[in-house]
């Protein structure tokens, strides 16, 4: 009997339900998820839908080819930032089967379709045929189905392959720092869309606006979600090619992916080659332990934990993400804003999002804190050594960060109160962070792929960054009150205040979740180890 | 410390009583009572699955048992896990060492873990390295060591801070027969010094070899234990391992299209 798409499908579904049998967390997560995602595909169900309810065609015209463009930038960063890819169907699994490479990318692909991201989108998007069928009948509307559905498999063509790319080019040394500035190149296209975007809500203006719409429409981003509104609007001949352009797309994007799948299937299964390095003449603690940390218990375990957020791909993947969305996001939304001075709002997600890559700190190198636990290490100073580590890296990002924005936007003066700032979310973003790393733990798949989670992993790793940037949001809010309503206040004390606000609310949680390790240390050492 | 921890029989360096282990739907261990005097060297025997690893990492204070207690060297490991922890060195199986490091530094690491004095960890982890063939300027990963590196430079973390009793869970499995002699000559050479080993293993030469107790286990409980020479009486270790265990032996009948 041939293996077909089906069987793909079944093992994926398969796997999914066996990851959550036994698991009560699993499952809560797992329904969370799936309601929010409920949620969110009537919202955006509703929010197309009313074009066609206003029977506005321009307006339709607008709003479908951006609203499907944002969907499919959706599809590309969140896996990047947030969510991570569901590989319960591990490629490299397959690589003994004797199955043919149409079979095996076909399977996959469609195995990825079966999934709650996918569904919901479907749902969602299926406003536009609402829309197209109130605007021109059963034929738009059936077009516009055919571009819903091409433009899911886009959708989902697009964020395999990209993460599948940068996972292969983040594992070699060399193609690292190129994979770095395309991150960066595809964080810039967010750029347009939102200056489009702010610029549309500012001057109401829709006829600019439209201008946009009408080239978006004609890119793979847009296409998809217009050839409905062509059929209205008279012009069937755009349909076929339109289409034709995002089958072609998706195609191209399906070869790239297996091409990148190949290479992390041959050659190197789990890590690249050996690294020969020089021979050094330092004795073993210096060679461990840098020269301004002590060379104590608590030196080993922050310098190994340097080590490790630069030497592991998950580790440096969450590093080397976050350095580009930290930079780039409050930097646009500084410059798209013009003169509102400094973006507090988007500096409190940036120094909660730098917090939230230790939400599932002790997954990353699951089995191997065995060691630790034989060792009989201290709940508490664990975790400092761990923020230490991070810190080491994330504070200079912060400082660059506040520095920058400062001189984007021309005002020097507020760099102290912006560093202020970001200080408080990083500190507050940890006092979350380290209680939901040891009581939310998950096991990490020991795959090539430094973006990819186990069945429902995905889930769990988004809504647990989701939750500690909004709790961050939250506690920091008479912070950010404070920035708003007392500009003048804030300038000079944002720095102070903001530094102690974050130490304090660190130092809570350092000693919250030191003693909850205490009494859980072998119960979290069984969550991360790895189901064999 | 203002109450000196309680020490129970300080002349066994391990003892486990009543010791459970219940799994979702399995019982993994049912109830060990096991006594391992200081200076022995300890085997563990048992097929795949039958509760060995289990057993030891609840011994050494990496897995919580269900019930019973389990005391190193007097200290029992659940109440006092600080006093017990520093005097055990563990090599577990199955386990990842903190792969991403070269050997040198995991050495460090565990050195300075273990709140030795940095110029101890230097002198002696240059020495272990040289002992053990695996170089002392090697700047490899461990994560691309072979199997046989790997066990090694996890024995060499083992034995840094120089523990009265040593754990180890299948030490010479994929162990080239070089470095198995070499490991056997330490561990031999630990023991006259006055250490204590545990070991756990399914190769019975190996233990026939080394130990001067040992223990057989099958299906989560002790099925035979005692000095070697009680346990082996006058057969090989392996009939009595069989025997014991209740393996079925092939009669040449199945298996025809092979």
């Amino acid at each position: 009997m041939a293996v077909g798409v089906r069987h793909f499908v079944r093992l994926k579904l398969r796997i999914t339900a066996n990851g959550l049998r036994g698991q009560t967390w699993r499952v809560v997560l797992f329904v969370v998820g799936a309601v929010m995602a409920a949620c969110t595909a009537v919202g955006g169900y509703a929010l197309l839908s009313v074009p066609g309810l206003l029977d506005d065609q321009r307006a339709a015209e607008t709003v479908l080819p951006l609203a499907g463009a944002a969907v499919m930038l959706g599809w590309l960063f969140l896996p990047l930032v947030f969510f991570g890819v569901d590989e319960s169907l591990d490629p490299a699994r397959f690589a003994l089967l004797p199955l043919r490479r149409r079979t095996l990318i076909g399977g996959l692909f469609v195995a990825s379709l079966a999934g709650v991201p996918a569904a919901a989108t479907l749902a969602g998007t299926l406003g536009m045929v609402d829309t197209a069928a109130r605007l021109g009948g059963p034929v738009a509307a059936g077009v516009q189905l055919a571009g819903v559905t091409a433009g899911l498999l886009l959708c989902v063509a697009i964020s395999r392959a990209l993460t599948s790319a940068f996972a292969t080019a983040l594992r070699s040394r060399r193609a690292r720092d190129l994979a770095t500035v395309l991150l960066a190149v595809l964080a810039a296209l967010l750029g347009p869309l939102q200056l489009a975007a702010i610029a549309g809500a500012e001057n109401a203006d829709w006829a600019g606006l439209g201008r946009v719409a009408d080239v978006v429409a004609w890119t793979p981003l847009g296409a998809p979600y217009s050839v409905g509104l062509d059929v209205v609007a008279g012009r069937a001949w755009a349909v076929p090619i339109k289409l034709a352009l995002v089958l072609a797309t998706i195609v191209l994007l399906l070869r790239w992916w297996h091409a990148t799948l190949e290479r992390a299937m041959l050659g190197t299964v789990g890590h690249s080659g050996p690294r020969e390095r020089t021979a050094s003449a330092r004795e073993p603690v210096a060679q461990l332990v840098p020269r301004w940390l002590p060379q104590t218990r608590f030196g080993a375990l922050a310098a190994r934990e340097m080590r490790y957020w630069w030497r592991e791909t998950r580790r440096r993947a969450s590093l080397i993400t976050f350095g580009v969305v930290g930079v780039f996001l409050p930097i646009f939304i500084a410059v798209s804003s013009g003169t509102a001075g400094a973006p507090t709002s988007i500096l409190v997600f940036v120094g909660a999002l730098a917090a939230a890559s230790l939400a599932n700190q002790f997954g990353f190198e699951g089995s191997a804190y065995a060691a630790n636990v034989v060792a009989g290490v201290p709940g508490r100073v664990e975790l400092a050594t761990r923020v230490t580590g991070l810190s080491v890296y994330v504070l200079p990002a912060l400082l660059a960060i506040a520095v920058i924005v400062g001189v984007v936007i021309g005002e020097p003066g507020t760099v102290p109160s912006m560093i202020g700032t970001l200080a408080a979310a990083y500190g507050v973003g940890l006092a979350l962070v380290l209680p939901i790393s040891v009581r939310l733990a998950y096991a990490l798949p020991d795959t090539a792929n430094p973006f990819a989670l186990s069945s429902g992993g995905g889930m769990a790793k988004g809504l647990l960054s989701i939750g500690a940037l909004f709790g961050a949001a939250l506690i920091t809010v008479p912070l950010q009150l404070a920035a708003y309503l007392a500009d003048d206040f804030w300038r000079w004390a944002g720095l102070p205040l903001g530094l102690l606000y974050g130490g304090a609310a660190l130092v809570l949680g350092l000693r919250m979740a030191g003693s909850m390790l205490d009494r859980r240390m072998p119960e979290l050492l069984a969550t991360v180890t790895a189901d064999q | 410390m203002t109450v000196p921890p309680q020490r129970s029989s300080p002349d066994l360096a391990l003892a486990l009583r009543g010791l459970v282990k219940q799994f979702d739907t399995k019982l993994a261990v049912a109830g060990i009572d096991l006594e391992v005097p200081a200076g022995s060297f300890f085997g563990l025997l048992g097929p795949n699955g039958a509760g060995k690893t289990t057993t030891l990492s609840m011994a050494v204070g990496l897995l919580r048992p269900t019930a019973g207690r389990a005391d190193i060297l007097g200290y029992d490991v659940w109440a006092d896990p600080a006093a017990a922890k520093a005097r055990i060195g563990v090599l577990p199986d199955g386990v990842r060492l903190f792969d991403r490091l070269t050997g040198t530094e995991l050495l460090a690491y565990h050195g300075l873990l273990r709140g030795m004095d940095a110029d101890v960890v230097n002198r002696r982890s240059a020495e272990l390295l040289d002992v053990l063939a695996l170089g002392a300027d090697n700047r490899t990963l461990v994560v691309d060591y072979s199997a046989g590196m790997k066990k090694k430079i996890g024995l060499a973390c083992a034995m840094l801070h120089a523990p009265r009793l040593l754990v180890l869970d299948e030490p010479f499995e994929a162990v080239d027969p070089v470095s198995a002699a070499l490991i056997r000559d330490i561990l031999q050479r630990y023991v006259s010094g006055g250490g204590t080993v545990v070991f756990s293993s399914h190769v019975m030469a190996v233990v026939e070899r080394l130990c001067t107790h040992v223990a057989i286990m099958a299906e989560g409980t002790i099925r035979l234990r005692g000095s070697l020479a009680e346990v082996r009486g006058e057969r090989s270790l392996e009939d009595v391992f069989v025997e014991v265990v209740g393996g079925r032996t092939a009669t040449g009948s199945e298996l025809a299209w092979l």
